[in-house]
């Protein structure tokens, strides 16, 4: 299968002043098609650092990365990635419908299969009913479902997610879950950030455990969790490493 | 194009949908009438009044939605971390800079276009000389003025917060009336090096006061020759060029 995410020894350090942070100090991953891999860590771990060199915001200051064997920066990779932020407030005066436009105008999609897809997405995210409602009335949760729905209007052969489920209840969690999981038969890459151990456990193929800008482990839940008591967690197992470390 | 028309869609419809661009045409309803009211009582040159006080507040208010719907363009996207989804969607950073400068341009044109209209109906109504050729260079340079101000804007938007930003650009415009003849006069009075730094600063500084028409409506003297229009356009057109460019280039190295 070919490796959609490669990410070589990959180095970012934040300036303030005089002030240094090594947000990531030499991270090597790679990704396969159609593979969920999730990516834990402590808050500042360097998740979203990563993730926003995985989407071209900020670009590399040492290592290499790809994304489908191209730089993340160029726009023709862009057009392939779907990506959902852990929070945002989408724009208060527009209505779903109109966010899912304004985006799907971006990308550069016709009309018709714009159309088309919105009223899919909405149907997916359970949002149909407030398709031309004004977001300003929406609760954390829709808005999730809305963040959702945005990052999949390009069809993308590789979808981004920071904390999906954060901020949805027990039965949106469980059809993101399955909407995930569908993505992945259909044959897309999912790269995705979480707190919810439980739920990485559950749908990651991989898991990478990232710590101050290190990768620790990584690998299967099989393999993570191999060689150890029967019966522990991905939690245990995450609480146990990241305690070693400190 | 596709992508910076879709982010300017985006703005106005905020315009339509927020209440700040009609409490302005209330406002400016409810004190055109009354002025135009003074009319039946035949006070002397009341309708010239009328006239000057209507031009000066459909820029005013203009400018006020070109700056506050521009200004905080930027920082809106920054705080509601809706900035990251738009830089990861395959457009250039450029194409953002000109897709918000497009709308908040549009949204202040959008509302100058109808202030403009209801003074026009004043206008005609009134008693005094009309000059409908000044009326629509004074439309087309009210466009070119609020080109101007959006660029500006957007241009701070990058160094400046929210409210330094609306309050340097406010300063900029309540300055410029005065201060433009007094830096060209002291330009040329001087000599060296202060000559030059006045000169300079002259030119550096964004003239407002060139797309000010309001005497010549108000009086309804003759319309400006053609040179002097596309002389402005061609300013504001090099002026917006130079602004935009730099707004692209900074936010393009911006980090988020």
């Amino acid at each position: 299968m070919q490796q959609v995410i490669i990410a070589k020894d990959l180095q970012y350090t934040y300036e303030s002043g005089k002030r240094k942070i090594e947000a990531l100090k030499g991270v090597d991953f790679s990704v396969k098609e159609g593979e969920i891999f999730g990516f834990i860590g402590p808050n500042g771990a360097g998740k979203t650092t990563t993730i926003k060199l995985l989407l071209g915001i900020l670009n590399p200051q040492q290592g290499a990365l790809s994304v489908f064997g191209q730089a993340p920066t160029d726009p023709k990779t862009r057009q392939t990635v779907g990506y959902m932020p852990e929070i945002a407030d989408y724009y208060r005066y527009l209505t779903p419908k109109e966010l899912l436009i304004m985006y799907g105008n971006i990308f550069g999609i016709s009309k018709n299969v714009l159309h088309e897809r919105i009223e899919k997405l909405l149907n997916l995210v359970d949002l149909e009913e407030s398709s031309g409602r004004l977001m300003r009335t929406f609760s954390k949760g829709m808005m999730q479902k809305v963040s959702f729905a945005q990052a999949l209007i390009n069809d993308p052969d590789l979808l981004i997610l920071d904390e999906p489920t954060s901020g949805l209840d027990p039965v949106s969690r469980k059809r993101t879950r399955e909407v995930i999981q569908d993505l992945k038969e259909k044959g897309k890459t999912i790269f995705f950030s979480s707190h919810e151990l439980s739920e990485v456990e559950l749908i990651s193929d991989r898991i990478g455990v990232l710590y101050k800008g290190e990768l620790l482990d990584s690998g299967s839940a099989k393999d993570l969790l191999g060689g150890k008591e029967e019966g522990q967690s991905l939690e245990s197992y995450f609480l146990k490493i990241i305690g070693e470390k400190r | 194009m596709k992508a910076i028309w879709a982010i300017a869609h985006g703005v106005i419809k905020e315009l339509i949908r927020k209440k700040d661009f009609y409490v302005l045409l209330i406002f400016m309803l409810v004190l055109l009438g009354f002025l135009s009211y003074q009319t039946f009582f035949q006070i002397e040159g009341i309708s010239r009044y009328v006239r000057d006080f209507g031009y000066s507040l459909v820029m005013l208010f203009s400018f006020i939605i070109a700056v506050t719907f521009t200004a905080k363009q930027i920082p809106s996207e920054i705080g509601a971390r809706t900035i990251y989804p738009l830089l990861a969607k395959p457009l250039s950073r450029q194409k953002i800079i000109l897709g918000k400068f497009l709308g908040g341009t549009m949204v202040s044109v959008i509302s100058f276009t109808v202030f403009y209209l209801i003074f026009v109906g004043f206008y005609m109504t009134g008693g005094e000389g009309k000059s409908l050729v000044l009326l629509g260079q004074g439309f087309i340079f009210g466009i070119l003025f609020l080109c101007m101000v959006s660029a500006l804007v957007m241009f701070f938007s990058n160094f400046m917060t929210l409210s330094a930003n609306i309050t340097s650009t406010f300063l900029i415009y309540i300055a410029m009336g005065s201060v433009s003849e007094a830096l060209k006069s002291n330009a040329l009075f001087f000599k060296g090096i202060i000559s030059g730094l006045y000169g300079f600063l002259y030119y550096l500084l964004p003239h407002f006061e060139f797309f000010d028409l309001r005497i010549r409506i108000t009086h309804a003297w003759d319309a400006l020759p053609l040179w002097v229009v596309f002389s402005v356009s061609g300013y504001t057109f090099l002026y917006c060029f130079v602004l935009l460019y730099f707004s692209g280039y900074v936010f393009g190295r911006k980090r988020f």
